[in-house]
């Protein structure tokens, strides 16, 4: 099965001064993505830039809608997800549990719909 | 008389034939229909007085086939290996131990049933559902929920199971505190359901049994883990004073009060060695420190014996560093009354968060019999009232207004 690990952070652990902590939580990031490509289970990701770089198109009752920000506001947003291949939920939670984040944080796991069934 | 052969046979093997059946299709539904279809079958087929000599064994087989069949209609493909087409077997055909034929994974099935991707209120229920073979109406009744209620948690629950591909494992043992907790916190909840019924006939009378063929089951499976022995215990040591809740009139009587001659002697036994078992690994817990509280109750021979209140009161402290919640600290109280007074008692209890226990009414029960002691007679009527409002169960309802009668006696 396919499984989606979609990032939740607070951005603000990313801003100090010197971009340190955004510096070494891209390294983990590259050794994590590096350990599920040897294992042959990497299927996609990306990483998201901040929100303040978001614009959202809202659609409601026909009509469509621009505004600046994320969808909704909140401390945690999405930062970034992997799709990756798991034999089944538990697994794809170890993953999920091993996922760095700079600080604190949630992985929310939602397997993907099947095209085969 | 087939057809309560059946009722029998579904009830006493219905868990290890689903489980197994769960196990091998990764489907709880699909396992829970084929036996239904089975016991369909079986309803029929049983009818001739030649009922099989291994009814389980009967039904896991066919439930096997009737299972493939609904996966072919589906037109799912599958990797399993069908088994090839046969007749239904016979009542003449001797079965081979059903010990052996159907694999045991009701384990398995318990930890699916307890995962934590699972919603916590759907656990207990599903549990007793596929496990203990307990219809929707029997579950519905004891947690006090409408029976749609209860069935749409079900099928909540089944569907997340399925679409989230919760694994049909026991977890590695790098899992397990986690979700061995899981599983003893969803039975916790199960038994207490069963055990607030004092008076414990109907329904409750079954689903106790059913805990304790649970937690035997446990027990037995993970014979290493302290705490899943010590739950078994716990269970044994509470089912065994059952006969002595109530008195002639069907009034609750307290522990303290209870005759040791009616407790169930054999079931005291069993969890004496269930918690040794436990005690001899080596890893205290707080399920272990609460068996022991009913060991030390369980201990006592006759009502001339004291209650054993120190060590209770001892055991209690130990609890409260691994579990320091409002309802430790309310059974603690108890203990403090009858060691240290009810004046102490009384102000620890005053203490809690009243607001959180403004509906819960073992609080104002224990208040209204400390303000008693302490001669505040219309403090504690006004407490019994307020738990007499909170609908208790008939027989702690007798108990607290014959409690209320003698503090209204002598205010």
């Amino acid at each position: 099965m396919q499984y989606a690990l979609l990032i939740y952070e607070d951005e603000a652990a990313y801003r100090d001064e010197n971009g340190r902590a955004w510096q070494e939580v891209i390294a983990q990031h590259q050794a994590f993505a590096a350990e599920l490509v040897e294992k042959g289970l990497l299927r996609g990701g990306a990483g998201l830039k901040t929100t303040n770089t978001a614009t959202t198109v809202r659609r409601a009752g026909g009509q469509c809608g621009l505004h600046d920000g994320p969808f909704a506001e909140s401390k945690e947003q999405l930062g970034g997800f992997y799709l990756i291949e798991a034999a089944d939920l538990d697994e794809a939670l170890a993953w999920a549990r091993k996922l760095p984040l700079a600080g604190d944080g949630s992985v929310e796991v939602r397997p993907v719909i099947d095209g085969t069934t | 008389m087939a057809r309560s052969l059946l009722d029998q046979a579904a009830r006493a093997h219905g868990g290890r034939v689903i489980a197994a059946l769960a196990a091998k299709f990764r489907d709880l539904d699909l396992a829970e229909e084929a036996f239904a279809e089975a016991c369909l079958a079986a309803a029929q087929a049983w009818g001739q007085n030649d009922a099989p000599r291994d009814p389980a064994a009967w039904l896991y087989s066919v439930a096997q086939r009737r299972a493939l069949d609904m996966l072919r209609r589906r037109g799912v493909r599958t990797r399993l290996v069908p088994d090839p087409p046969q007749p239904p077997p016979s009542a003449e055909e001797a079965m081979v131990d059903d010990a052996r034929l159907i694999p045991d994974e009701r384990l398995r099935l318990i930890f699916v049933c307890c995962h934590p991707a699972v919603a916590p209120d759907a656990r207990a229920a599903l549990t007793l559902r596929l496990v203990c073979g307990l219809t929707t109406q029997e579950i519905a009744r004891a947690f006090l929920v409408a029976e749609p209620t209860l069935a749409q948690r079900l099928v909540r629950a089944k569907r997340k199971i399925a679409e989230a591909g919760v694994a049909f494992e026991v977890p590695g043992p790098e899992a397990w505190p986690e979700r061995i907790g899981a599983v003893l916190s969803t039975l916790e909840i199960a038994y207490a359901k069963a055990h607030e019924d004092a008076a414990g006939a109907g329904q409750h009378a079954d689903y106790a049994k059913e805990m304790l063929d649970l937690t035997a089951v446990l027990a037995e499976l993970l014979p290493d883990e302290p705490e899943c022995l010590a739950f078994a215990a716990l269970v044994r040591y509470a089912e065994a004073r059952r006969p002595a809740r109530l008195d002639d009139d069907g009034t609750m009587t307290p522990l303290s009060e209870q005759d040791p001659a009616l407790w169930r002697r054999p079931l005291i036994l069993e969890a004496e060695r269930l918690l040794r078992a436990a005690a001899g690994r080596r890893r205290p817990g707080p399920r272990q420190l609460q068996a022991a509280i009913h060991a030390a109750w369980c201990a006592r021979a006759s009502l001339d014996e004291p209650a054993p209140w120190p060590t209770v009161l001892a055991l209690y402290d130990a609890l409260l560093t691994w579990r320091d919640d409002a309802v430790v600290r309310l059974n603690r109280a108890v203990a403090v009354a009858e060691v240290a007074g009810p004046a102490q008692a009384l102000a620890e209890v005053d203490w809690l968060d009243s607001v959180a226990f403004r509906d819960f009414g073992p609080f104002h029960a224990v208040r209204a019999d400390l303000l008693a002691r302490l001669g505040r007679g219309v403090e504690a009527l006004a407490a019994y009232d307020r738990a007499l409002a909170l609908d208790p169960a008939p027989a702690e309802r007798l108990w607290l207004e014959r409690r209320r009668g003698q503090a209204a006696a002598f205010p």
